[in-house]
């Protein structure tokens, strides 16, 4: 990387802090002018993105020195594999949403345009920064936009569940920083490659001081992520608010994941010393418990909204466990999911609102107790002519059924080859000559693999068939190709997964295994060479 | 052909016709059933062309990677056994669709129909085909998704809705079964593909984890086989459309199952878990299915359940074990196929000739019809096993191989008299079958007078009876090479010897056929009157409804269990989250200090200053009574709030952070302000208690105050740990030695601010701007509480004031109030905008700063809208505070942006000497310029959080108006 081309590495914060402030100059008298501009700033950045990506999969980690001040002293961004995946994935959700909020919600509240490009700032400084203290800042500024961005829309609902999201993110946020200053002041250092390199040499009598700070840092990633039991907010919070952005809401629980993921085998891997696989266990049993929770909560939900929400435990459950289980081909696999059930879960809660709108809420209610008590009309003649459905009707339902497979891990979309890889490092088979069997934990996890799956299946029947094969009262909800396009464009992606399976499986792995052996980050972070001051001497 | 082409075009060719047959326009019946006819037909002779290479080579093969990191690739492999199932598979699809052009009503969506139908196709020879254990689980799981779809296809019918789900569910929870199973042997074999596979067989049924996978896949294989004791979807399952029926249920997707246990026998097979596991299950089945099948009324039941008895039949074969009984499996696989398809079509038949299948009303219908009539009772035949049929000929082979013994037990004595008495019940209900259908009374009240179909619609039954025929009097010349090359697929070197002959003497088999044929003739003859009148079901076991105890199920598990668990594992309120954050926190620190210890406390101060300990005193009382009275007293919490931040400033000055200090102090003020403003809008709260105060609340309340104490002392304890050790090297140093080499400023603080970490200081404004347009946006939308809309208590003594004076209007000491303060802050404005200047300036070498500076200017703003109104400032003073933060935010982006044209990286700064004229030399840095949008966006920011606010009072003013408008006009 060299020349201008290096400069890129800094363009997703830059592009979206610096269209958020442009569209403060406009008032909101001119919403056109203010959704082409978010536009226009989340494609650049997506397509800042996939280049990215693509620097990353082929050359060495990027370092990018802010104020050209050598690391560790001054704030650097890192690039690799797994920061530019989240990057790409990110820029696709930014825009599925965004598309999907022209149709009408861009307008229900004041600075969406710009809260929206802040939110997306935050995100992706989150990615890219190699620093404690400056993660610190882009949480905030992410959970800071989150926050306009949860109550837009208004509403007394809206509000309180909004309200809560705050108090607890902000008590969350309060831990972060107390983790970070409790490190900093045993180590010394903020740069978190540096953290690695001084972690193992901490003192005994210090040790403690430093894991107490790593763990309440935990705690704040582990709130984020929504593990139980810090996860009842999210359940307050996501169905309340407005559906374009409940999908890009997808992402924030994957930026507590991807910290946990950055984090835990930077800080305490193998190489760790006397600290090596510290937290692990917590993930992995915090992790069972989510998909476990996430997965009573799935079945029990009769909400679209909630069961989506319930769905995102699942997914992070699951994630977290895999990052407890700290296996190269299983975070890779891992990846994989993270990937598939993001976009999954953006579309489905897209789709949730298309569906609702053609249901009121009562002929919702009347169709739960019928199934819990019985339909009383059992012996109705059976008319062996089938009725079609509409045109809208039917693309919401190949919609939902997609989401639905995804979400049960059924084939032919990504969900299946998704779950298949995470097993499948499970059960890998042991390495020749040695007697190597299934740990208790990988048991537990697949099953709890499984039996989540098929409680969202159970789950997505039954909403699935109450709404598109018997509804009470069979309104065609109105719906504009704008707010279509989003959804049957992330779903086509969890199908490109699929089929482009091998090259996606690859990049995973790659970025698996330097997940996992982070002596190439720590070296390119720390050796990375400042600009040259000018011939002539400019300080005196 | 080349293998590949031909392969891949198999699979993918129903696919793409689905995807053509969904686009078509609905009630396109021709030529949706052209299209989906000539799918089927094409894919048929592609199959029919690859026999000679099958032949020759054994199998086919195509491989094409997927994703090799995991073993996944899209591996086809057609053996003779795969070609077999490849043919029913087609075939039977071809005639089924012929069909179905003639069954669906011109009325009916049938893109839908031939759309899932083709789907299907295309799912179920991925199955077959599949060389990949895990692709064939792909399309395995596939299958079950179409065969919901398919099964749904009426989903205005409950039944349909019901009977479809619980197809789904069961077969999809055996699909993950399977899915499991099939990771472990790939654990166990270290490849998926099935080549490999079974060539471990031995590896396989040594290793330790055999019986978990066996268990697993046999979760997946008797689903979706729809054996005992997971039979019960399949007569559920009939709410299809006849076509899906005949299809699915009889040739195809039931067969999966079967295919699967065949397929796997070598590897498998053999084991005494094997023979209890899988024999148990068939023998059940085998039985039951029987039983169950004599009583049903539903004419596509009945057929369910014989389809249930005849797959177990072919399950008890394959568990045997022994090669002869997979070479009767495998044929009674494709004979079942043959005469259930077209006893499904013409039940299809009589149901749309008559529109009933209810066997107590139909009746001599033979005179109606014939032809079709005939053509049922051969199959019928076939079904009940009667000679020179197909039937016949396994079911000699079946009970030969039931009265050998194979495993010492219980099971394998009474294997014999089971294969007897559930034969015997297959001749009686196909008796039943042909009989009260075709013969007896002429049916009275009929929906429809029945003829014969049209000749296209009976072809399908035609052809498949006249192979039962074929194939029961010429087995050895007609269906013998072909049944030989599967057989060699599955069995390789360890296939037998055996005779297709009819006859093979008067032996012990023949015998027993011969006691089925008469004894189930006579049990229908005994039965016959009962059948005529009885419920549907058979006696006692019709009281267990599968469908609502499945329904009851799935509603205790999902609406009680999970329910229950989900209410009492989750919170709604905020309190307990709360509480457990913190509960979570504390836990996170005490831990690695219990295992590590806190280390030594070295540096513990001898020496402690009266005056400091003064100033923390009055610091930590103020805390806690703000916390104390934050209830009910927010003005007193506020106000201690204050005392405890000024505790905090005079900290900061003790230990020399005069820039800490300054910064702390104003924000100290301006936040205190701005809350204070805001306080008025709250709802008041009263302290009398809503629910009595009772032991458990007490409780909670202590148990409540001693998480918060332990917690608060938990974090002050952390931080007297920290500040008592000695400082590590940390990068402080750096910053402490190059802030003026390098950075150019002498104040440290704010060359890290705006230098060394200016990025972290573009985040943080970026936040204090987002905060304050989130406040707007919340607080646009703000309707106070109805008790906090009227004047407040001191306008109201004034008020009342004015009143009782004669010679005052009302409004004027409200007008008058804090006149000499508020001509003051208004006089003080410029001086202030001074002061912030002047601190902005000297920032970057002495106290002060762009943030500073702006909070200072802010000030000013505040003063402004406190002494004289938010409508009298407003009219004179036209701030734009969202503009100011977006300048604000760009004009620091644009500094950082600057350094790029100089190819540094982004917020490189650059500082010199300027020689500036009467002034003389003057420090110079880019830093400045950064500081300069830190100052725009806090004045920005801060004055929209005091515009938010201000305008709630001019908004109730405007509401009042409103009212009172709106008063005066209604009387």
């Amino acid at each position: 990387m060299s020349g201008w081309m290096h400069h890129l590495l800094v363009l997703p914060v830059v592009l979206p802090l610096a269209s958020g402030a442009l569209l403060l100059m406009y008032n909101e008298r001119r919403p056109f002018l203010k959704g082409v501009i978010n536009l226009i700033s989340t494609l650049a950045t997506l397509y800042v993105a996939v280049m990215l990506l693509r620097l990353a999969d082929t050359s060495s980690t990027g370092v990018y020195l802010l104020g050209n001040w050598p690391a560790p002293f001054g704030i650097v961004l890192v690039l690799d594999r797994l920061s530019a995946l989240m990057l790409v994935l990110t820029g696709v959700l930014a825009a599925a949403s965004l598309t999907f909020a022209f149709a009408r919600w861009h307008t229900a509240g004041a600075h969406f345009h710009s809260l929206f490009q802040f939110l997306l700032m935050g995100v992706n400084g989150v990615y890219l920064t190699g620093d404690m203290f400056n993660l610190f800042v882009f949480f905030e500024v992410m959970l800071a936009a989150s926050y306009g961005l949860v109550l837009h829309g208004s509403g007394p609902q809206r509000i309180r569940a909004g309200l809560h999201y705050i108090a607890v993110n902000l008590t969350a946020s309060f831990l972060f920083l107390i983790g970070v200053s409790l490190i900093y002041s045993v180590t010394g250092t903020l740069n978190m490659a540096d953290l690695a390199v001084r972690l193992p040499a901490v003192t005994e009598s210090d040790r403690g001081l430093v894991e107490a700070g790593a763990a309440l840092l935990g705690v704040a990633f582990l709130v984020k992520a929504g593990m139980w039991p810090l996860s009842f907010w999210l359940l307050g919070a996501y169905p309340a608010a407005a559906a374009p952005v409940a999908a890009i809401f997808a992402i924030l629980s994957k930026v507590g994941i991807y910290v946990l993921l950055r984090l835990s085998p930077l800080l305490f891997g193998a190489q760790a010393g006397a600290s090596a696989g510290f937290g692990s266990q917590v993930l992995l049993i915090g992790g069972l418990a989510t998909i476990a929770y996430g997965m009573i909560g799935v079945l029990a939900s009769q909400a679209m909204a909630r069961l989506a929400s319930y769905s995102i435990l699942v997914s992070s459950g699951t994630l977290l466990a895999a990052i407890g289980l700290s296996d190269a081909n299983l975070t890779g696999s891992a990846l994989f999911y993270l990937v598939s059930s993001t976009l999954t879960i953006a579309a489905f809660f897209l789709l949730i609102e298309l569906i609702e709108r053609g249901q009121s809420p009562a002929a919702d209610l009347l169709a739960v107790t019928a199934e819990a008590f019985g339909d009383e009309d059992e012996d109705e003649p059976e008319d062996e002519v089938g009725v079609a459905l509409p045109g809208t009707l039917a693309i919401l339902g190949v919609c939902f059924a997609g989401c639905g497979m995804l979400l049960a891990g059924l084939p032919p979309l990504s969900g299946f080859i998704a779950k298949f890889a995470m097993l499948a490092a499970v059960f890998a088979p042991p390495a020749t000559g040695t007697e190597g069997g299934i740990a208790l934990a990988g048991w537990i996890f697949t099953g709890l693999l499984i039996l989540s799956g098929l409680a969202a299946l159970l789950a997505m029947l039954r909403v699935g068939i109450r709404v598109f094969w018997a509804p009470v009262d069979a309104t065609v909800p109105r719906v504009l190709v704008v707010e279509l396009v989003p959804i049957i464009f992330l779903l086509l992606l969890t199908l490109a997964l699929t089929v482009r399976g091998g090259p996606v499986m690859r990049y995973m792995e790659d970025t698996a295994s330097a997940v996992h052996a982070p002596e190439r980050y720590i070296d390119s972070v720390l050796t990375a060479p400042p600009v040259p001051a000018p011939a002539a001497q400019v300080h005196r | 052909m080349h293998d590949d082409l031909l392969l891949t075009l198999l699979v993918l060719l129903p696919f793409i016709g689905s995807v053509f047959a969904a686009t078509v326009s609905s009630n396109a019946r021709n030529s949706e059933a052209w299209l989906a006819g000539a799918v089927a037909l094409s894919c048929l002779i592609l199959i029919i062309a690859a026999y000679p290479a099958i032949v020759a080579n054994g199998a086919i093969r195509s491989e094409f990677d997927w994703i090799p990191a995991l073993g996944l690739s899209f591996s086809l492999r057609m053996d003779g056994f795969a070609w077999m199932f490849a043919v029913l598979v087609s075939g039977i699809g071809f005639l089924v669709v012929l069909y179905a052009r003639y069954y669906m009503s011109p009325k009916d969506p049938v893109p839908r129909f031939f759309s899932f139908f083709l789907a299907f196709m295309g799912a179920m020879l991925g199955v077959v085909l599949s060389g990949n254990l895990i692709l064939l689980v792909l399309f395995w799981e596939l299958t079950s998704l179409f065969s919901f779809l398919l099964i749904g296809y009426w989903h205005h019918n409950a039944a349909a809705r019901d009977g479809a789900r619980m197809a789904l569910i069961v077969t999809g929870a055996g699909g993950l079964a399977l899915l499991t199973g099939v990771l472990l042997i790939g654990h166990i074999v270290g490849s998926y593909d099935l080549d490999r596979v079974l060539a471990s067989g031995d590896a396989i049924r040594s290793h330790a984890l055999y019986v978990p996978t066996l268990v697993l896949i046999l979760l997946g294989a008797l689903t979706k086989s729809a054996q005992f004791p997971f039979h019960f979807w399949l007569p559920n399952a009939m709410a299809a459309p006849t076509p899906v029926s005949a299809y699915l249920h009889s040739a195809t997707l039931v067969k999966a199952g079967v295919f699967l246990l065949a397929r796997l026998w070598p590897v498998f097979a053999g084991t005494t878990e094997w023979f209890w596991l899988v024999g148990l299950a068939g023998t059940a089945s085998l039985l039951l299915g029987a039983f169950f099948a004599v009583f049903q009324r539903d004419l596509k039941g009945l057929l369910a359940y014989s389809t249930i008895s005849h797959l177990g039949l072919i399950t008890m074969l394959l568990s045997l074990g022994s090669p002869l009984g997979a070479v009767a499996a495998i044929f009674h696989m494709m004979n079942h196929a043959t005469f259930k398809a077209s006893l499904f079509m013409a039940a299809g038949i009589v149901d749309h000739e008559t529109g009933t299948r209810d066997m107590q009303k139909l009746g001599g219908l033979f005179r109606f019809m014939p032809i079709t009539a005939t053509l049922a009772m051969v199959a019928g035949a076939a079904m009940a096993g009667v000679p020179l049929l197909n039937g016949f000929l396994s079911k000699e082979m079946f009970f030969a191989e039931a009265i050998e013994t194979h495993l010492h037990s219980v099971l394998d004595t009474a294997e014999p008299y089971a294969a007897v008495v559930a034969s015997a019940f297959a001749v009686t209900y196909s008796i039943r079958f042909i009989h009260s259908v075709f013969f007896g009374q002429k049916p009275a009240d009929l929906p429809r007078t029945p003829h014969e179909p049209p000749f296209w619609m009976r072809f399908p039954i035609s052809f498949l009876v006249i192979a039962c025929l074929i194939v029961g009097i010429l087995p050895s010349v007609t269906v013998g090479p072909f049944l030989q090359t599967a057989v060699v697929a599955v069995l390789g070197s360890r296939t037998p010897e055996y005779s297709l002959a009819i006859w093979h003497g008067f032996n012990l088999p023949l015998i027993m056929s011969l006691v089925a044929l008469i004894g189930g003739a006579l049990i229908y003859v005994a039965l016959k009157g009962y059948l005529q009148q009885c419920a549907d079901g058979p006696p006692l076991f019709r009281l267990l409804d599968a469908r609502r105890i499945f329904d009851d199920a799935l509603v205790i598990l999902s609406w009680r269990w999970a329910r229950f668990l989900e209410t009492s594992l989750t919170t709604r309120r905020l309190q307990p989250q709360l509480r457990l954050l913190v509960l979570a926190a504390l836990l996170a620190a005490l831990v690695p200090l219990y295992a590590r210890g806190l280390g030594p406390l070295a540096a513990i101060p001898s020496r402690i200053d009266p005056v400091l300990a003064l100033v923390w005193l009055t610091g930590c009382a103020c805390a806690i009574g703000a916390a104390y009275q934050a209830k009910y007293h927010r003005l007193v919490a506020l106000m201690l709030l204050g005392g405890a931040g000024l505790a905090t400033c005079i900290t900061f000055v003790w230990f020399s952070a005069p820039d800490l200090a300054l910064t702390q102090l104003l924000v100290e003020i301006v936040t205190t302000v701005l809350i204070l403003l805001g306080l008025r809008w709250l709802p008041k709260r009263s302290e009398a208690v809503d629910e009595p105060v009772t032991f458990a609340s007490r409780l909670r309340r202590q148990r409540d105050l001693a998480i918060a104490v332990a917690a608060g002392v938990g974090f002050a304890a952390l931080a007297f740990a920290v500040m008592v050790r000695p400082l590590p090297d940390t990068i402080a140093s750096y910053f402490l030695e190059n802030a003026y080499l390098m950075g150019g400023g002498r104040n440290v603080v704010n060359v890290i601010l705006v230098d060394f970490r200016a990025f972290d200081t573009l985040g943080e404004i970026t936040v204090l701007g987002i905060v304050a347009l989130t406040v707007f946006a919340l607080l646009r939308r703000f309707r106070p509480a109805s008790d906090s809309l009227g004047a407040p208590e001191q306008q109201r003594v004034q008020n009342a004031f004015d009143e009782a004076q004669p010679d005052r209007k009302q409004g004027d000491t409200v007008g008058d109030y804090l006149l000499v303060p508020a001509a003051t802050m208004q006089w003080l404005f410029p001086v202030i905008i001074v002061l912030a200047i002047y601190l902005f300036l000297r920032g970057h070498d002495l106290p002060g700063g762009g943030f500073a500076a702006g909070i200072a200017m802010a000030a000013a703003f505040i003063l402004q809208y406190m002494a004289a109104g938010t409508t009298w400032v407003e009219d004179r003073l036209r701030i734009l505070p969202v503009n100011w933060i977006g300048m604000g935010l760009l004009v620091a982006l644009a500094t950082g942006a600057g350094s790029w044209l100089f190819d540094y990286p982004f917020l490189t700064s650059h500082s010199q000497y300027l020689q500036l004229p009467l002034i003389g030399s003057v420090p110079a840095a880019t830093a400045l310029l950064f500081d300069l949008g830190v100052l725009g966006l806090v004045i920005g920011a801060t004055v929209l959080m005091l515009v938010a606010l201000a305008h709630q009072s001019v908004r109730k003013l405007r509401a009042a108006r409103l009212s009172a408008a709106a008063g005066e006009e209604s009387p």
